[in-house]
């Protein structure tokens, strides 16, 4: 999709449409992990965690059916946890970049003004009648 | 706007969007988790040789299935009512649109200075330009000035309509003889489409909505040339 300046403004254009658009692979049909952010990352430690937990659980007691049972406990929490921590890390960036767009508009309305909070008032000025 | 067969959500075009969507890939990771919880309990139960016939409850799995859909809907709960008060916070807006919905078309006014309004109807199949959009594109766009808090009233003339923009996250009833307000701010530039969403009659698919942000100065020029045009 393409935007081209016409009489009345930009107007969107259909272009070459999915030229660098992956089809995202979706788990269970329902989470596109390579769109959602922080759920390949999760997905990914969610896996490692269960077949880690799921061997440990096996070589202390060799009990495969219990031990399955222990890697998908350790699958989901495991996946839950990697991912409220990315997402609370990601929360924290759109803050701080919410905080510095803000910044920059305000920068340049505000640049040179009284109100500018880079003013510093100078050490030389004289701040009373001499 | 949405490509062919397209499931999701289009991308986010205002704040409130952004945190929709970020709200529904919280719970989309939830329901994937209960899913997958489900499909293992259902093959976990389908291949086990253990059976008890006489077993009549048990005090601890009722404990974990009560307290555990409980914690998950306050974990859905919580992020949800945020959202909903974020919605509706007023944000002094800079501009006011009026929305009026008519059989089969939209209005638009911006009288917070002139007298300025038009109409906005669908440009038939027939006569769309190279590369424009079927029963998307309108003779008239609404066009807001970009990061400005604008706020829109929506009516109706004659029957029930409804404003919807998706990739501004705003869905607004227009019912005859009642106001409705919404608002919103477009935090990129750019063409954004939506369609009439409350049945209003024959040509209810073909009264589609436009709006284009633009910058403050393109936005003076745009509504200068209306003016005048009117």
């Amino acid at each position: 999709m393409s935007f081209q300046e016409g009489e009345r403004g930009w107007t969107v254009m259909a272009g070459e449409e999915g030229a660098g658009q992956e089809k995202g692979f979706k788990l269970l049909g329902i989470l596109d992990v390579q769109r959602t952010p922080c759920a390949r990352d999760a997905i990914l430690h969610g896996a490692g965690g269960s077949v880690a937990a799921g061997m440990l659980f096996f070589l202390s007691t060799s009990r495969v059916r219990r031990s399955f049972d222990v890697g998908f406990a350790g699958f989901m929490l495991t996946t839950l946890g990697s991912w409220f921590y990315c997402r609370m890390n990601n929360a924290k960036l759109r803050v701080q970049q919410r905080v510095i767009q803000e910044g920059i508009r305000n920068k340049v309305v505000y640049e040179g003004t009284s109100l500018d909070p880079t003013n510093r008032p100078r050490a030389d000025a004289p701040s009373g009648p001499s | 706007m949405a490509h062919p067969s397209q499931l999701g959500f289009q991308d986010a075009a205002s704040p409130v969007m952004e945190e929709l969507l970020h709200f529904h890939d919280h719970t989309l990771m939830i329901v994937f988790l209960i899913s997958t919880l489900v499909l293992y309990i259902i093959v976990a139960m389908v291949t086990t040789k253990l059976t008890d016939k006489l077993i009549l409850d048990s005090q601890v799995i009722e404990i974990i299935w009560t307290l555990l859909p409980a914690m998950i809907l306050i974990l859905i709960a919580l992020p949800s009512l945020r959202i909903l008060y974020l919605m509706d916070e007023i944000n002094d807006p800079h501009l006011t649109i009026k929305a009026m919905g008519h059989q089969w078309y939209w209005s638009y006014e911006y009288t917070d200075y002139e007298d300025l309004g038009f109409d906005s109807y669908m440009i038939p199949t027939q006569d769309l330009a190279p590369g424009q959009f079927r029963l998307l594109e309108t003779d008239h766009r609404m066009v807001v000035p970009l990061n400005s808090p604008t706020r829109i009233l929506i009516s109706a003339d004659d029957v029930l309509h409804s404003w919807a923009v998706p990739s501004l996250g705003i869905k607004m009833d227009a019912v005859p003889g009642r106001l409705n307000q919404t608002a919103f701010i477009t935090s990129r530039p750019g063409v954004f489409f939506g369609q009439c969403s409350e049945i209003c009659g024959a040509n209810h698919s073909f009264m589609p909505i436009v709006v284009e942000a633009v910058p403050l100065e393109h936005f003076e020029n745009w509504s200068s040339m209306m003016l005048q045009d009117t």
